[in-house]
């Protein structure tokens, strides 16, 4: 320790502390240069960017059909990314149909296509609206669940059910029972507008904030929980009550019940893990069961499907009673597995999570009182940096005062000293584990 | 040698000023795993630069016209646009492949479109003070997908027929002014005799890359002077 230092105080223009920062910093130029370094990979994406189209319009060629005429003969599906206003258009007969103004030169006709244009209205606004609804100041995806938890919902699961549901002849016409009645039937493709959004949307959350490591019992029970006496009572109410069957399935029941009872299992697991096991153990029993459960269920359909001809027609009735309630009766048990899972894993550790915000400024080292007489700590370290990166410590463990200096100025508010407390006890615990010897 | 940093001496030697990169500029000594995401804005713009090349390309040989027509000698139903399509595909050198990267560039670009807000939603990078270029992403995207739409009317085959049915239905369906939009910008309240390819094929080539080039520009300028947003 040079006593020098300690006299300074101020540690700026000594070696590795500069007296500029950012864009302005004048000694060296730290970082990777815009040319040549970047601009060649800039280069390389681009070619490669220009090989997949070559590529693809050598291989997959554009297809040129019949040309126009006034008779529309078969099923037109627009290019994919108009698919869910195509949806959209095609779910809106579901409200109600009148004209106000008739006779007027202000007639307008609430139609189909009107409604459509509305709810194809409804994402524009929402996204144009968003910078003014959403002020917080977080902006990572874990740190702010809510927004992200909405944007998986609304922007990939509700686009994509809404695009699933302009081929809605497709899947009537593709998967059919027997007698030719079709196996998802149009009621169960206008719930996915409402259901798997919400699921997805609610499992994010849960996901996200354990990331963030809030204690997610209080939404993981109600939610697993729930979601299992819903199928539970489902599945018995199918079972049970006469006349619930057809004529045609009522044969089937045994494997109808195998099935029910192949997607309760893991359900009725999780829910027994996550109301009343230790997490480590509830993560273990989740994971095993939803993985047998898998299994199981991948075993017996290919199994029925190609044991015999008979037994095919039997599972393709099994089905018709599975798809058209799919969204309770197959969609349910998948995300209260997941869930469970999301909700009971081990998340980032606590270091890494809290520690990676850091872009560092510096501050902290600046007013740290350990790094003034600490020699290690010069040549232009940054505490919570260093310490992220596993690069040195940058303040050895045993000699941080926990005075907080650093996280009361810190822009992000990092809590270093929460950290070193932590590893502190870490440490305490191992040697508590290892009967009193130091590691 | 290293090349590299020789051309840096001898630039700076020369007292030019480089444009900067974002981690050198910022310093940083992370990168964030979201950033191979950040690209996809600028593959955005690849793809429409490649998009404007090959449809002026395309362009030379194009004929914009849809009227209903009998083919003399198979007595077809056919139409001068869709034979302007068959002879760029199966006459004209390197015609085909012209038109397959047109294609595929276009569905690349509004997939990275997407993909691209998807990544600004996300990371929050729409907030305060970028919330005017987020309003711009989402005109820019709106006219991305215009561009999708008009591109799929102009080779004047069944899709074609069938999604300017669609339009024209929806765009009738606006209340009060529903009848003359639909002349406006289809040219008729039908397909009958289509007129609507001239139409889209000027909103294609004039009016979308006009707009769409001059937001394009803002969008990049406010980037360029607003800064990447972090995701802190």
């Amino acid at each position: 320790m040079e006593i020098e230092h300690v006299k300074g105080k101020i540690m700026e223009g000594m070696p590795g502390f500069p007296r500029q920062y950012g864009p302005v910093r004048s000694d060296h130029q730290p970082g990777i240069p815009f040319f040549p370094q970047e601009t060649a990979r800039d280069f390389v994406l681009i070619f490669l960017l220009v090989a997949i189209m070559f590529f693809l319009s050598a291989v997959v060629t554009p297809f040129l059909g019949p040309a126009r005429s006034p008779q529309i003969s078969e099923l037109i599906v627009p290019d994919w990314y108009l698919l869910f206003s195509w949806g959209l258009l095609k779910v809106a007969d579901i409200f109600p149909q009148f004209t106000i103004g008739a006779g007027t030169p202000l007639k307008t006709e609430f139609s189909a296509a009107f409604w459509g244009d509305l709810l194809s209205g409804i994402p524009v606004i929402f996204l144009l609206i968003l910078p003014f609804i959403d002020r917080g100041r977080e902006a990572r995806p874990a740190k702010s669940p809510v927004r992200s938890a909405f944007g998986v919902a609304f922007l990939l699961a509700w686009s994509f059910t809404a695009s699933l549901y302009s081929i809605r002849e497709v899947v009537a016409q593709r998967w059919q029972t027997p007698n030719g009645s079709p196996l998802i039937d149009d009621i169960a493709m206008k719930w996915f507008f409402v259901i798997p959004p919400v699921l997805v949307g609610l499992t994010s959350y849960i996901g996200l904030r354990r990331l963030g490591f809030a204690p997610m019992r209080r939404w993981l029970v109600p939610y697993v929980v729930g979601l299992t006496a819903i199928v539970e009572i489902q599945a018995a109410a199918i079972l049970l009550i006469p006349g619930w069957l057809g004529p045609e399935v009522r044969p089937y029941v045994v494997e109808l019940g195998v099935f029910f009872l192949v997607l309760l299992a893991p359900m009725l697991v999780s829910s027994v893990a996550v109301f009343a096991m230790t997490e480590s153990s509830a993560r273990k029993w989740i994971v095993r069961s939803g993985v047998a459960s898998l299994l199981v269920f991948a075993g017996l359909t290919a199994g029925l499907w190609f044991s015999s001809t008979a037994n095919r027609v039997g599972f393709v009735w099994v089905l018709s009673v599975l798809e058209p309630s799919m969204n309770t009766l197959l969609l349910f048990p998948i995300f209260a597995v997941v869930t469970a899972y999301l909700g009971v894993r081990r998340p980032y550790s606590t270091y890494e999570y809290l520690l990676n915000e850091c872009y560092q400024c510096g501050k902290c080292h600046t007013v740290c009182p350990v790094t003034k007489v600490e020699d290690d700590a010069l040549g232009g370290l940054n505490l919570v940096y260093n310490t992220f990166k596993k690069q040195h410590d940058g303040v050895p463990l045993w000699t941080c005062l926990a005075c907080d200096a650093c996280s009361a100025v810190c822009p992000l508010d990092i809590q270093y000293s929460d950290y070193i407390l932590e590893e502190r006890s870490k440490v305490h615990a191992r040697m508590a584990a290892d009967g009193g010897k130091r590691e | 040698v290293p090349y590299a940093d020789l051309t840096r001496v001898v630039l700076e030697t020369d007292q030019r000023q480089l444009p900067r990169s974002h981690a050198e500029k910022y310093e940083l000594k992370t990168i964030w795993y979201w950033y191979p995401l950040y690209c996809l804005g600028g593959i955005a713009f690849v793809a429409f630069v490649i998009l404007t090349i090959t449809g002026i390309l395309l362009g030379f040989f194009y004929v914009p016209d849809g009227r209903l027509e009998i083919d003399p000698t198979t007595q077809n139903l056919t139409n001068p646009a869709w034979n302007s399509m068959l002879v760029i595909m199966n006459e004209i050198p390197f015609g085909f492949i012209v038109r397959g990267m047109h294609h595929w560039g276009a569905h690349i670009m509004i997939a990275a479109v997407f993909l691209h807000m998807c990544r600004v939603y996300f990371t929050g990078a729409y907030k305060k003070p970028r919330e005017l270029n987020w309003l711009l992403g989402v005109v820019l995207m709106l006219i991305t997908i215009m561009f999708g739409y008009s591109g799929y009317l102009l080779p004047a085959n069944n899709l074609s027929e069938g999604a300017a049915n669609i339009g024209i239905n929806m765009t009738r369906a606006s209340p009060v002014i529903g009848d003359q939009l639909a002349r406006l910008l289809f040219g008729d309240i039908n397909t009958l005799t289509g007129v609507y390819i001239l139409r889209w094929y000027w909103i294609h080539v004039f009016i979308l890359p006009l707009l769409g080039t001059a937001l394009m520009i803002l969008h990049m300028g406010l980037v360029w002077l607003q800064g990447v947003a972090e995701p802190h």
